[in-house]
């Protein structure tokens, strides 16, 4: 069995409207032994990956592939389950797959969904591997191929707090496209777009993040506006911090001056020696060292986001009970077996950790790391654990507001606000409770996933930021497929455009086009040119040229359009050939069509009966365009309150709601533009079908059509640029 | 001789000796007074003098002859601040009781040079002969003071460009940050880098090959480059982008570890392990030939654009290398740090690679006219220089740089540009945009080594405050002898009617609408600047004390609206050397110079001390007064000012002839039913400002109509209770002004038999206080008095005798109780009032009093004054 090639189809594609990896297998001779007739195999399959058992597969229902394991199905088949189950473990939670025969015997198309190029690759060859040793009855280290996708997972899927706010994003049709292999997304497109870099969005003010790093400086500028917050400063040696702790009263704080995560941090320090000693674990972070008040209470995080409050967890303190026979030691290894804990990101609880703190803590309830505690008695590591249970509605609103004021004023759109207090449910003021700390970029996981209480749709939240209700994500987007004729659309389309005044991005086979200037040259039709157009902070509005084969090899490089032209699917057969068959052809001229917008509009050619056929597949308004009124589809259209650019008299004209306007001599427009290159009578009908379907009206197009052609020298990049590069061969979906 | 420094502090706003900040220094002369020269300020004058720092040029003593040592200590105190680079020149002298001392006044730019300005001089006039020995060093450390201290350049040229906006700026740490704007439309900067300066545009910049991947995605020319984490790949690299090349680090700043032009393998490799001992991976780009440019672009413009020179030697056929490097870092402006136009050479071990390449060492003596390269790139800070070009670039250039800053998504970015010739299109020149800096340094624009200067910082606050806006929220404060909290709690009900979110600063704390924002007496600049820098509040109302003008200065540069309640015959005089009214005018007089132009003073008509005011405000002027006929009133109406006043029991609002009506003195739930004459006067005043402010009529009338209740108006200000037939009424009155009003108020209440529960503040000058026992003693029967917290300074029992002897003098009195401690007091007289009496009590402690008040009330049968605490 053979992988012989891997296509990544980035964008909407022939098998799907999400990015997946085609691979072409060739399963060799296991094509004459399907999955039954091999003694063993699925039992050592289904041992290996227990959770195929969930697959549905045609049947439809769970145990669906175990059922067609046992009646007997091929290699690529089973390769297919096999890569996304793989791909499931180690993270990405994918489900789609196809696996069909070609034309050649034995080899087969293997189609997965995939989140990230490199697992998806990656568990396609462990799958492979998998299936071979399960054949033979031969050993395999799973655990260590699980591990090392796992780790290929942790490197280039999203964080979980990135997952949630890109998955908000695609709820609400919003495009979101990867810029780097960590974190960092584009939301929206175009002029349209922002950005995300985990929890953190293009309005984080880096100022105000600055801020939020210097406790001294935020704690200050919080008491100003009357956030409460435990009084302290800083200190500058260990005496000066037992100073700072009788100046204040005991008990105190002591802490690093910047640093996150409860690092180096001691809490309830009343004894000189307890201060000296958490002045050295707090020096040792770096940055000088803060003494403050004790506030005594329980970690709360509070998330606000746009000035609402959207989520609070609270913290409860890492302990390990005794069982009377195991060393605190031991205990803290059994605790951290726990699957909920790990040093994942993707995992609710940390690890236990016997750090200075811990054991200075557990020095004062009587142990050492050796002592074996009581059966059922507590022995408390951190007072401030993770915070793991969501406590949103409890907040009181005058905590919540000063929450809001504390984020606010240190500037941050996102923070994390830390509050200690008895109870979140009261007033700060009441209580003695206080604001501690203000974070930005916080973790959003414990609001995601909390160990108790519901979770929060924090994701929602950001992206509801980002976007307010009736704010615009996405450019408007016209894309031009067909076999032929395709370049000379274009090239008319955006010239009837212009003349409406706005500039429009195009993606051809004659460049890249890009507020007035050409960017690049050469043939741009491909999936990676289009995305650079939505990437620009510049472009109102794009103009694709689709080429099917580069469909096939890459998918589209958008996920939604509102208008496609079609402009035919004839004399193709010479390609027929390259591209495999007419079928895929069909599916790939087509793609665009697939992704008009429910509010869009198909544009189809009415003199090409294989075109009509599509409209089918279109989701949006229809408008046909022809040589002929004549035409008995388009009349048939019209005849049902359909529209359509056609020739009536020697004019060209808009057949609407039983008018037919005319808006030009086909003569001048033939006179005016036949020395474009690939300029035919279709040309001028499909571009003013799909710039009337995209909302030009007739008086504009009428004399842009008539007007005569400005003539600008466009400057060529004169830097030869890399065609492609890791980071935006990315994927882009709904 | 020597000097003694009774105190010393720093008014860091504007205050009673000028508009900018002055260090306060109250000094005594021992045994030569203030006006004789003293002999030791005249030879440090001198030891300045030659140093180069002119302590007495151009500055005759003003007014003659007296003062001159006083003067001379001031001059010296300034020249000391001088001689770090920053000149100050304002100055003032003042006096005192004590013939002996003099209050001196300087102004600074760093609070900690300046007070170490002063231990110099003084430790001088002590010591003279140690301190002479020490002199350079102690001026070194002046200096270091002040480098350490003072704002970066950069910042300090931010900061300059919004103060001529008029722009509130505020530093809010001993580094870069400050707050420019108020309230909700403040904005801060650090350093170069604003408010508005994206987080992650800034991650995305420190990521050279992130951001070329995007700029090139949007056609901006870059130069092709790879990145390996390992030397030995860097030469296959270097191929595939195309020889010669750069190589650096992936994310390092400040041209650390760059290497450039190489083509060699070794050269190649050596280049990529230096870079990688910066960070974990370097960058192999291709060379692109030409001069390094930078271009700052701030939103989306480009201001200005410089070309770099790296730092080079000029050989003269006599001196090494070594000896040339030395000769040019005697120049100057060749400094260590970056607030100097040009940083020292270096010759270190990067310089010597460099110097080998060029087949020389350090010993080696260069040909006459020879440039020696002692770096390839051009950064300022190893002794590079910068050449304005910013009239050069093509537009075309600048395109691509707001490009390249759009794209990173940076409001101010300095963008690294390589071209050989900048005044052509890139595509043409074959340049490339190299690197898109965040937080870019100021310095090579505004003083660049050879071309114009370009005002950078006056873009960038253009930019952060755009079409003119300055970032200010109104600003009302209320300044004068009694009545501010009233008239600052009733502005701010008219404002908040109006749908502002208030921020107000009063002796009873700072409030944000209804949020206590902090307690205790905040009438101080700490607290009006708290209110200015709450990122909610629309609207400021600051109570501004006279306590507080002399302590520190004003906590706000400029207001739009200055109230004077009331001068009368003044409070607290005798202390902060305010010995007479007039002087008390004077730092009173601090608020109205600080009027906006376009401002509006709001001045009380019947107070001639304020009517005197006036004339020193640049802004127009709304008088209120309580009757029509006051002379100042009736002139400043008939030239057709603006003015409210009460007559026949209306309070109108008039303009020249014209006038309408607003409200019924009676109707305003605060005046009693109009017997409260100086709560009208309060209400009037907030009326006033309100109006200023534009608040509409008819909000202006809401707001007065629902200023009433405890919670609303001020605590203890008049507030009335009637218990059981008897009526107690609370104030907080505290000199000879607001008696007088209090009893004119209490007159409308027929009551049979009057108490007073009374005690005077202990730091009040001996008349004072007899005045208040006289006035006290004509209007009440019986008196009760204590001594408590308001001592202040006095021994036990000087208060209530003060007191008593001033009691003796009145008519009215016919008993005197003196008790011990407030609560007390307070509860015996209320116990003693019988029903038809009336008690006035005088409450010090005002909290925890109303506190007992109501307990008492509760349980004598009566109603809580207000809620009780949480």
């Amino acid at each position: 069995m053979e992988i012989l090639r891997v296509l990544v189809l980035s964008g909407p594609n022939i098998w799907a409207n999400f990015p997946v990896l085609e691979a072409t297998v060739d399963i060799g001779r296991f094509e004459d032994h399907p999955s039954n007739t091999l003694a063993g195999f699925n039992e050592r399959l289904v041992a290996w990956l227990p959770t195929l058992a969930e697959h549905h597969c045609s049947v439809g229902a769970p145990g669906g592939f175990l059922e067609r394991l046992r009646d007997g199905t091929y290699f690529g088949h089973i390769l297919e389950h096999v890569t996304i189950e793989l791909q499931s473990l180690a993270g990405a939670p994918v489900e789609f797959g196809r696996a069909r025969e070609t034309s050649r015997r034995g080899v087969y198309r293997v189609v997965v969904e995939y989140e990230s190029e490199a697992l998806g690759r990656a568990a396609l060859e462990v799958g492979r591997q998998l299936l071979l040793a399960a054949a033979y009855n031969e050993p395999l280290d799973l655990e260590a191929q699980l591990g090392s996708l796992r780790e290929i997972g942790e490197r280039t899927l999203l964080g979980p707090g990135t997952r949630s706010i890109v998955n908000a994003a695609k709820s609400r049709g919003i495009a979101a496209l990867r810029l780097n292999d960590r974190n960092l997304v584009q939301l929206g497109t175009g002029i349209h777009q922002r950005r995300i870099w985990t929890a953190e969005t293009d309005a984080t003010s880096s100022v105000a993040e600055a801020i939020a790093q210097d406790k001294q400086l935020t704690r200050c500028l919080l008491r100003q506006v009357g956030v409460p917050v435990p009084e302290g400063r800083t200190v500058s040696d260990a005496e000066d911090a037992w100073a700072a702790a009788q100046e204040i009263g005991v008990p105190v704080v002591v802490k690093p001056r910047s640093a996150n995560h409860g690092r180096g941090v001691s809490i309830e320090l009343s004894d000189r020696d307890s201060v000296l000693c958490a002045h050295e674990i707090a020096a040792a972070e770096g940055a000088g060292v803060v003494v403050e008040r004790y506030v005594r209470g329980l970690q709360h995080r509070v998330l606000v986001v746009n000035r609402k409050v959207v989520a609070a967890a609270r913290g409860d303190a890492e302990l390990v009970t005794g069982d009377g026979v195991h060393s605190i030691e031991e205990l803290v290894a059994m605790e951290n077996g726990e699957p909920l804990r790990g040093e994942s990101d993707q995992l609710p609880l940390g690890p236990l950790v016997l750090d200075d703190i811990a054991l200075e803590m557990m020095e004062r309830q009587g142990h050492t790391r050796t002592s074996v505690p009581d059966s059922g008695r507590r022995v408390v590591l951190h007072l401030n654990g993770d915070l793991t249970a969501d406590v949103t509605d409890a907040v009181h609103p005058m905590v919540a507001s000063r929450c809001v004021l504390a984020a606010e004023t240190v500037g941050l759109d996102i923070a994390g606000v830390d509050v200690v207090a008895e109870d979140i449910g009261r007033p700060l003021e009441a209580q003695g409770g206080a604001v501690v700390e203000v974070n930005a970029s916080p973790a959003l996981l414990m609001h995601i996933r909390p160990v108790s209480g519901p979770p929060r749709p924090v994701g929602d939240a950001i992206v509801d930021a980002l976007f307010p209700q009736g704010k615009p994500a996405r450019i408007p987007i016209i894309a031009v497929s067909g076999t032929t004729g395709r370049a000379g659309t274009v090239e008319l389309l955006k010239v009837l455009l212009e003349a409406s005044r706005r500039s429009y991005a195009v993606a051809s086979s004659r460049g890249l086009f890009l507020r007035e200037r050409r960017i690049a040259e050469g043939d741009r039709t491909d999936a990676f040119s289009a995305r650079r157009i939505l990437l620009s902070p510049f472009a109102e509005g794009a103009i694709f040229e689709v080429d099917p084969q580069g469909v096939l090899e890459s998918g589209l490089g958008f996920h939604q359009c509102d208008v496609a032209v079609i402009t035919s699917l004839r004399s193709a057969s010479a390609r027929h050939s390259r591209v495999g068959d007419r079928d895929r052809e069909i599916k790939a001229v087509r793609a665009p069509l697939d992704v008009v917008l429910p509010n869009g509009t198909g544009v189809l050619c009415a003199d090409d009966p294989e075109v009509c056929e599509l409209s089918r597949y279109n989701r949006g308004r229809l408008v046909y365009f022809g040589q002929s009124l004549d035409n008995p589809l388009l009349r048939a259209h019209l005849d049902q309150q359909g529209a359509a650019v056609s020739i009536e008299r020697g004019q060209l004209v808009i057949a609407s709601g039983g008018h037919i306007r005319p808006l030009c001599a086909v003569d001048g427009i033939t006179k005016r533009h036949r020395h474009r290159r690939g300029f035919r009578l279709l040309t001028a009908l499909s571009a003013v079908a799909a710039a009337w379907a995209f909302g030009l009206n007739e008086d504009v197009l009428s004399s842009a059509l008539a007007a005569p052609e400005s003539t600008r020298e466009l400057l060529a990049p004169s830097v030869p640029e890399r065609r492609s590069s890791p980071e935006l061969s990315s994927t882009v979906r709904p | 001789m020597s000097l003694n420094l009774h105190s010393l502090r720093a008014l860091r706003g504007p205050n009673r000796w000028a508009d900018v900040a002055m260090i306060e220094l109250r000094v005594g002369w021992r045994q030569a007074g203030p006006d004789e020269v003293d002999e030791r300020l005249l030879e440090l004058v001198s030891e300045l003098a030659e140093r180069g720092v002119d302590a007495e040029r151009d500055r005759p003593v003003p007014g003659g002859c007296t003062d001159v040592s006083a003067w001379l200590l001031a001059r010296v105190i300034a020249a000391l601040q001088s001689t770090t680079g920053v000149g100050v020149d304002r100055m003032a002298i003042g006096a005192t009781r004590d013939r002996l001392i003099r209050r001196i006044a300087v102004e600074y730019h760093e609070e900690a040079v300046a007070r170490a300005a002063v231990h110099l001089a003084l430790d001088w006039v002590d010591h003279p002969a140690t301190v002479k020995l020490d002199l350079a060093r102690r001026l070194e450390e002046l200096e270091g003071l002040s480098l350490r201290r003072q704002l970066g350049p950069s910042t300090q040229a931010i900061v300059d460009a919004a103060r001529r906006r008029r722009i509130y700026a505020c530093r809010l740490n001993e580094g870069n940050l400050v707050q420019l704007g108020q309230g909700a439309r403040l904005r801060r900067i650090w350093a170069s880098e604003t408010s508005a300066c994206g987080a992650i545009a800034e991650t995305i910049a420190q990521d050279k090959e992130l951001t070329k991947t995007l700029l090139s995605a949007a056609g901006i020319p870059v130069p092709s480059g790879l990145v390996v984490s390992h030397a030995s790949a860097a030469w296959s690299a270097a191929l595939e982008v195309g020889l010669p090349v750069v190589v650096k680090p992936r994310d390092g700043n400040q041209g650390r570890g760059v290497s450039v032009n190489l083509d060699t393998r070794s050269a190649v490799i050596t280049a990529c392990e230096r870079a990688l001992t910066e960070g974990d991976e370097a960058l192999v780009e291709h060379y692109i030939a030409g001069d390094d440019h930078r271009l700052l672009v701030v939103g989306n413009r480009l201001i200005a654009a410089a070309r770099r020179e790296p730092p080079c030697i000029v050989g003269d056929g006599e001196h090494t290398v070594f000896e040339l490097v030395a000769i040019a870092n005697e120049d100057p402006r060749r400094g260590e740090d970056h607030a100097t136009v040009l940083s020292k050479l270096l010759l270190d071990d990067l310089a010597r690679e460099v110097l080998t390449e060029q087949h020389l060492g350090p010993d080696d003596i260069p040909l006459p006219g020879q440039v020696v390269r002692l770096r390839h790139n051009a950064n300022l800070s190893t002794g590079g220089s910068a050449v304005d070009v910013t009239d050069e670039v093509h537009p075309e250039v600048a395109a691509r740089a707001v490009e390249a800053a759009r794209i990173v998504g940076l409001d101010v970015s300095g963008i690294d540009i390589v071209a050989s010739d900048i005044t052509r299109p890139l595509e043409v020149s074959g340049g490339a945009v190299v690197e898109v800096n965040a937080a870019p340094g100021l310095r090579m624009h505004l003083s660049p080594s050879i071309g114009r200067p370009r005002d950078v910082g006056a873009a960038i606050i253009d930019s952060l405050f755009p079409n003119g806006d300055d970032g200010r929220i109104p600003i009302v404060a209320v300044t004068g002898t009694n009545g501010k909290t009233t008239t600052v709690r009733c502005i701010a009900n008219l404002l908040r009617n109006g749908g502002r979110r208030v921020g107000l600063a009063t002796t009873e704390g700072i409030f944000v609408d209804d949020d206590l924002v902090d307690s205790g007496d905040c009438s101080g600049p700490n607290s009006a600047r708290a209110v200015l820098a709450h990122p909610e509040v629309e609207a400021a109302v600051l109570e501004t004390a006279r306590g507080g003008i002399l302590r520190e200065g004003l906590g706000f540069d400029w207001c739009d609206v200055a109230v004077v309640t009331n001068i009368g015959a003044g409070d607290h005089l005798g202390l902060s050397d305010v010995e007479t009214v007039r002087e008390l005018v004077d730092v009173k007089s601090t608020v109205l110079r600080r009027l906006m132009p376009g401002g509006v003073a709001v001045l009380n008509a019947e107070d001639p001390l304020v009517v005197d005011l006036a004339a020193t405000c640049r802004g127009s002027v709304i008088y209120f007064a309580r009757h029509a006929d006051a002379p100042a009133l009736v002139e400043h109406l008939s030239s057709g000012g603006q003015a409210i006043y009460c007559d026949e029991g209306t309070i109108w609002m008039a303009e020249g002839r014209r006038r309408r009506p607003l409200a019924l003195a009676a109707e305003l739930p605060s005046t009693h039913g109009a017997r409260v004459g100086f709560q009208l006067q309060n209400l009037m005043a907030a009326a006033a400002a309100g109006w200023a402010l534009r608040v509409p009529d008819a909000v202006l009338r809401q707001g007065l109509l629902s200023f009433s209740g405890a919670s609303v108006v001020a605590p203890a200000r008049f507030e009335v209770v009637e218990h059981q037939g008897r009526t107690f009424i609370f104030d907080y009155g505290h000199n000879a002004d607001a008696l007088r009003a209090l009893v004119e108020a209490v007159d409308c209440w027929p009551s049979l038999h009057r108490s007073i529960v009374y005690t005077a503040a202990g730091d009040r000058r001996d008349e004072d206080i007899l005045e208040q026992a006289r006035i006290i003693g004509d209007h009440f029967d019986r008196v009760y008095l204590y001594e408590d917290q308001c001592r202040r300074g006095r021994s036990e029992g000087a208060v209530v005798g003060l007191m008593r002897e001033g009691l003796a003098l009145a008519g009215r009195v016919r008993q005197v109780i003196h008790g011990s401690g407030e609560r007390a007091v307070i509860e015996q007289a209320l116990g003693d009032t019988a029903p038809g009496e009336l008690l006035l009590c005088q409450v010090d402690q005002v909290a925890s009093a109303l506190g007992w008040i109501d307990d008492w009330l509760v349980a004598h049968g009566g109603a809580r004054l207000r809620p009780r605490a949480a």
